[in-house]
Formats: structure tokens, sequence, C-alpha cells
């Protein structure tokens, strides 16, 4: 359960040597559309407006070459490293681990959270050149639970 | 049921599945071969049919599974085929001198933008992933609703949602791209290019009027346009219509050409 000050504003815990940082939202859509739209790699930048692209496919195991509109030139490398069909997924590399995860909430409701924890014995010292990851979030967010709800709705 | 009713089922369906086959493989003779597969196959498995779905729905599976089977089905093409398959055109006299003969000489060779428009969609909808593109012929075509399609193709409502959409938005956004009959920046006139050679006499701009897809493109919304698209195909039989055999031999001739690119390429 989430309350309504939570749905959808993401949330930054700082630390000396990590930062994390979260967003949940309640999706009224099937978990299999939220699952297909979280592991389709080449459809991302078409609904999702934090994603520049995704080559690669998003299967356990698999590695995905990243590029968000957080970091427009920069390519991340990541490596899927759990994939449970419509409940959660993890990439990641040795920064850290991106987790997202699909609980049912409540009758034709679930709740989307998606956790970043990026962190290593030396991030003190580049960690004023990350960008806040907070506003991304909550766009990536609210891009999935339109178009998740959007493809739940479509006439049948 | 008996055996002599489900024959006279699929002679009913049979115009229906040879056409949905055609769309999926771009082969006449594959097309033959699935379809007449089908009927055995249907046949033989006679006995498991309980009726839970409509003897059509059941049809449409065994045809779906054996085209799904298919080798050449299974290679994607690409979004811009038909720019790649018209440069071949260009220095293919040999194509352009059959086009000439079935054009003078077959009852099946009328040239017909509508007709073209079927024939452009099958090809640029072969560069969906393969259950998108099933999706949308099944549902936009056929008119098969979201259950069927997913008792069809075993797979959940939700899924073939997905499917249904992503493949839609997609399709929406090449046409959006690429055709100049919906987009006056569009890339692709290869429709009105072409009744300029098969219709000499004819006043291509008056033809376009008699398309509402084309007459209201410039004040109706994409998905609308996408909707009077679909319409169009669902009023073709690119088997029986006037321009079949015309069609016919330009979808063999771009079929050849992508296995030959999609060979050079490697994939």
């Amino acid at each position: 359960m989430i309350t309504s000050e939570q749905n959808g504003k993401a949330i930054t815990i700082k630390k000396t040597f990590s930062r994390e940082t979260s967003v949940s939202i309640e999706i009224h859509a099937d978990p299999t559309i939220i699952w297909m739209l979280l592991t389709n790699a080449a459809d991302y930048p078409r609904w999702n407006s934090t994603i520049i692209s995704i080559e690669g496919t998003i299967t356990l195991g698999g590695k995905i070459k990243l590029k968000s509109t957080l970091d427009p030139k920069r390519v991340f490398k990541l490596k899927v490293k759990e994939a449970e069909p419509d409940k959660k997924l993890v990439w990641g590399d040795g920064q850290g681990n991106r987790v997202y995860t699909i609980t049912k909430n409540r009758e034709n409701a679930h709740i989307f959270s998606m956790t970043e924890k990026i962190g290593s014995p030396l991030f003190p010292l580049y960690a004023k050149y990350i960008p806040s990851f907070d506003s991304s979030f909550q766009q990536f967010a609210l891009d999935l639970k339109k178009e998740a709800e959007t493809i739940q709705n479509s006439k049948n | 049921m008996t055996l002599e009713q489900l024959a006279n089922e699929f002679e009913q369906a049979r115009g229906q599945l040879k056409s949905y086959i055609l769309r999926i493989t771009a082969s006449v003779a594959d097309t033959e071969d699935i379809v007449q597969d089908t009927f055995i196959k249907a046949t033989e498995k006679f006995d498991t049919f309980r009726g839970e779905s409509s003897l059509k729905t059941w049809l449409f599976t065994i045809a779906s599974n054996l085209a799904k089977d298919n080798l050449r089905v299974r290679k994607r093409w690409v979004e811009n085929v038909t720019d790649i398959c018209r440069e071949e055109v260009l220095s293919n006299r040999q194509f352009f001198q059959e086009a000439i003969d079935i054009r003078t000489t077959s009852p099946q060779g009328d040239f017909e933008i509508k007709e073209h428009i079927a024939f452009c969609f099958t090809c640029i909808a072969k560069s969906l992933p393969l259950e998108q593109q099933i999706c949308i012929l099944l549902k936009e075509i056929y008119e098969f609703k979201v259950g069927e399609i997913a008792l069809i193709l075993t797979i959940t409502e939700a899924i073939v949602k997905y499917y249904l959409h992503t493949g839609r938005s997609k399709m929406i956004h090449i046409f959006e791209g690429r055709c100049a009959l919906i987009n006056k920046e569009g890339v692709c006139h290869q429709c009105t290019e072409l009744n300029g050679i098969f219709n000499p006499k004819q006043n291509t701009q008056e033809e376009l009027v008699k398309i509402e897809m084309a007459r209201v493109a410039e004040n109706a919304d994409k998905d609308y346009l996408f909707d009077l698209r679909m319409q169009i195909l669902r009023g073709i039989d690119p088997f029986e219509s006037n321009a079949a055999e015309l069609q016919l031999h330009h979808l063999e001739h771009n079929r050849q050409v992508m296995e030959k690119y999609l060979k050079k390429k490697g994939d």
C-alpha cells in the first residue's frame, strides 16, 4: 500500500557511501502489460520519455546498453541480474542496481516500484557529479502508468 | 459435427485463411501449402475440436501455428522495404515488362491505388515482430476479438493487448513518416507513381479524392487515419480483386528482393 503522497513521488536517501532513489506508483493494469513494457528494450523510446535507447535483450543474463536523458552522451552497459515475470526485474553494473517490482495492491491495481542504489567506497569522491534521479524517476513511473493503463483500457 | 460439415465450413473460411496467410508469408506458394496443410491438420485433429471456440477460430489457430513454423515468416523485413524494392525495380526491366503484360492482358491486372495501399501495408507489417503483425491482422482485418486472438496464439489477453497497441503504434509512426498520402512530407508516393505508369490517362488527384484516408488526411488524427487504412484492407481480397495478379506479381518481387537483402545482411 502506498499513500497518495508517495504515489509517483521520488524519494532519495543520501548516505556517505551510497545514494538510493525510489519511486512507487499505482497502476491500473494487468501486471503482464507492465512486465511487457519493462522488458521490450527496443520499444522503450516510444513510451518512455526518460530513455533515449536500449539495445540488447532484457532477459535473465542479458546485456543491455542504455542511453538515458539524464546523461545523453553516456552509454550504460548493464546486465540483467534478475527477471521474474510479472514481479521483479533487476539490472545493474558494478556501481549499483536498479530494481523494478510489481506487486498487487487491490482489485485491478498494482504498485510499480523502482529503486536504484549507487555506491562504493569511492562514492564520496564522485557523488557531486551524479545528477539527481528524482525527476527522471517520477517521469519514468508516470510514463509507465500512462502507457500501461492505455493498453489495459484499449478496446476488446 | 461431421467431417463433411467441417469441409463445408473450411470452404467458407478458405478465402479469409488464404488472404491472412498471404499477408503473413508474402508468398503465394507458401500460402497455398499452409492453407492445404491447415485442412489436412483440421481433419486429422477433428476429434479434438470441443467447440470451445468457433470453428473459424480453431481453423485460424491451426493456420497460425503452421505459419509461425514457416522459415520465411520468421524472417522479418525492414521498415523501408518499399524504398529498397523500388531501387531494385528500377534496374529490373524484366519485372516491368511482366507487369505491363499482366496489366494489358490479365482480367486481374488492373492497377488501383487502394490495392497498392493494401499491398504496401502487407510489406511494411512484415517489419513488425511476428506476434505483433499477427495480432494486428487478426484484430484489424479479420475482426477477431482480443479473447479469440488469445486463444489462437495461446497467450493471455493482456499480452494480445500489448502486441496490438505496440504494433499499431509502430505502424502509425511508420506511415506518418513515410506515406505521402497522409503526410505531405512523407517520402513514399509509390502508389501514385505507379498509378501514373499503369493508368496514364487517369488523373491521379481525382483518384485520390475517392479514397477517404487521403481525402481527410490533413485534418484527421493519426489513429483515425490508421483505422481508415485498415478499412481499405478489410475490403480487399488479394486473391480475388481485379488487381490481384498485378499486386501478387509485385509482392513476389518484393519478397525475393527482401530475401536477397536479408541474406546479404546476414540476418
